[in-house]
């Protein structure tokens, strides 16, 4: 039961923020590729999702999950992307990112008047309340299942 | 359920007047009209939009605290982009013409915002009576909370600390953008300068932080 890690994307494809707190295998690549690697894939399977859905679609993407784990995706309505890689045990972690979102990046970051938007997050606050936030969660724990 | 109308300011231009319109269960219009800016590349209006669209009852608290906050901030940033406009750097002489500019104007608002919270209160008996009303509910109505520490030395020289000052809490919580606070806290100041002149004592009021959200207000009664 863990949480692997976080991404925040802005509308325009920059990743405001990373962190991970169980990662056990790098991807191999630099970060920078990584970041667009994801975004791209974000937007891809967005775009699929709403093409191919046989049925009108409410939400759209939502989620997908691997062997070993499961990976979130929040989009709120200004256009940031919030992507959480978890094991297999969380089925949903919408009200978690939406927490993070209303609670701790509307909180800490759109109302920090030295946080430009659609830059790199630099505040420490923002950075420790979440590490708390996340180390509070029901289903972490600090060693990987 | 409350519906709202925003009409978006023009992008490139000076702050333009924008209007919200609400209607409420009861039908009644009420239109409320204030200046704001975008900031460049992300619309301010989405994340309060969240907010705004939650119970009827949390509405009005809300949507005031971080109407103010945003405002403030946009208001800090604009005057600092106005000064900073005619050259490329700016000096030290610059930021203190920013800071007096901020300061005037909560100046004016703390005069205008003093007559209102008071005009059902007896007169005060002395100076240390009128520190305490600032202290106790003049912060309250203002800045949502009562200062922690009021020391003074008998002599006009009043020191109120606030613990968790409301416009630095979503700064930061130690030492991070230190250099940036004195910039937040000059309106804050202006407002209680402007309020405790409308009482009758003209006053110098300057603002201290060392660790964040603490600081420190000095406030230092002129004698005439």
């Amino acid at each position: 039961m863990t949480v692997h890690n976080l991404y925040i994307f802005d509308r325009n494809g920059n990743c405001l923020y990373y962190n991970e707190w169980n990662r056990k295998k790098q991807a191999g690549i630099s970060k920078e590729e990584e970041f667009k690697l994801m975004y791209g894939m974000l937007f891809s399977i967005r775009s699929f999702v709403s093409k191919m859905s046989p049925l009108d679609m409410k939400d759209g993407f939502l989620s997908f999950q691997t062997s070993r784990y499961r990976l979130h995706y929040y989009e709120t309505p200004s256009g940031l992307k919030f992507v959480l890689n978890t094991d297999l045990s969380v089925s949903n972690a919408r009200d978690t990112l939406q927490h993070i979102y209303s609670n701790l990046y509307v909180e800490l970051v759109v109302k920090n008047p030295v946080c430009p938007p659609s830059l790199s997050l630099d505040s420490e606050l923002f950075s420790s309340r979440l590490d708390v936030f996340i180390r509070s969660l029901p289903y972490y724990s600090p060693r990987a299942a | 359920m409350s519906l709202f109308v925003v009409a978006k300011s023009q992008s490139g231009q000076a702050p333009r007047v924008s209007w919200f319109r609400w209607v409420t269960p009861a039908n009644a219009a009420c239109v409320v009209f204030f200046p704001f800016k975008e900031r460049a590349g992300v619309d301010i209006q989405r994340p309060r939009r969240g907010r705004l669209l939650q119970s009827a009852e949390h509405l009005t608290g809300m949507a005031d605290e971080a109407l103010f906050e945003f405002l403030h901030m946009e208001m800090v940033s604009h005057v600092y982009k106005e000064q900073q406009s005619s050259k490329g750097e700016m000096d030290n002489k610059d930021r203190a013409i920013c800071i007096s500019v901020l300061e005037s104007m909560g100046f004016r608002v703390g005069q205008g915002l003093i007559e209102r919270l008071t005009k059902d209160s007896p007169s005060f008996k002395d100076e240390l009576d009128i520190m305490k009303f600032v202290c106790k509910d003049f912060w309250t109505k203002v800045f949502r909370r009562q200062v922690d520490n009021l020391r003074t030395n008998h002599q006009g020289t009043y020191v109120l600390q606030d613990n968790k000052f409301v416009l630095l809490t979503q700064l930061s919580s130690g030492k991070q953008y230190l250099d940036q606070a004195p910039k937040y806290l000059a309106f804050s100041c202006g407002v209680v300068r402007g309020a405790l002149c409308n009482l009758g004592l003209e006053s110098v009021v300057t603002a201290e932080v060392s660790i964040m959200p603490s600081c420190k207000f000095q406030v230092v009664i002129q004698k005439l």
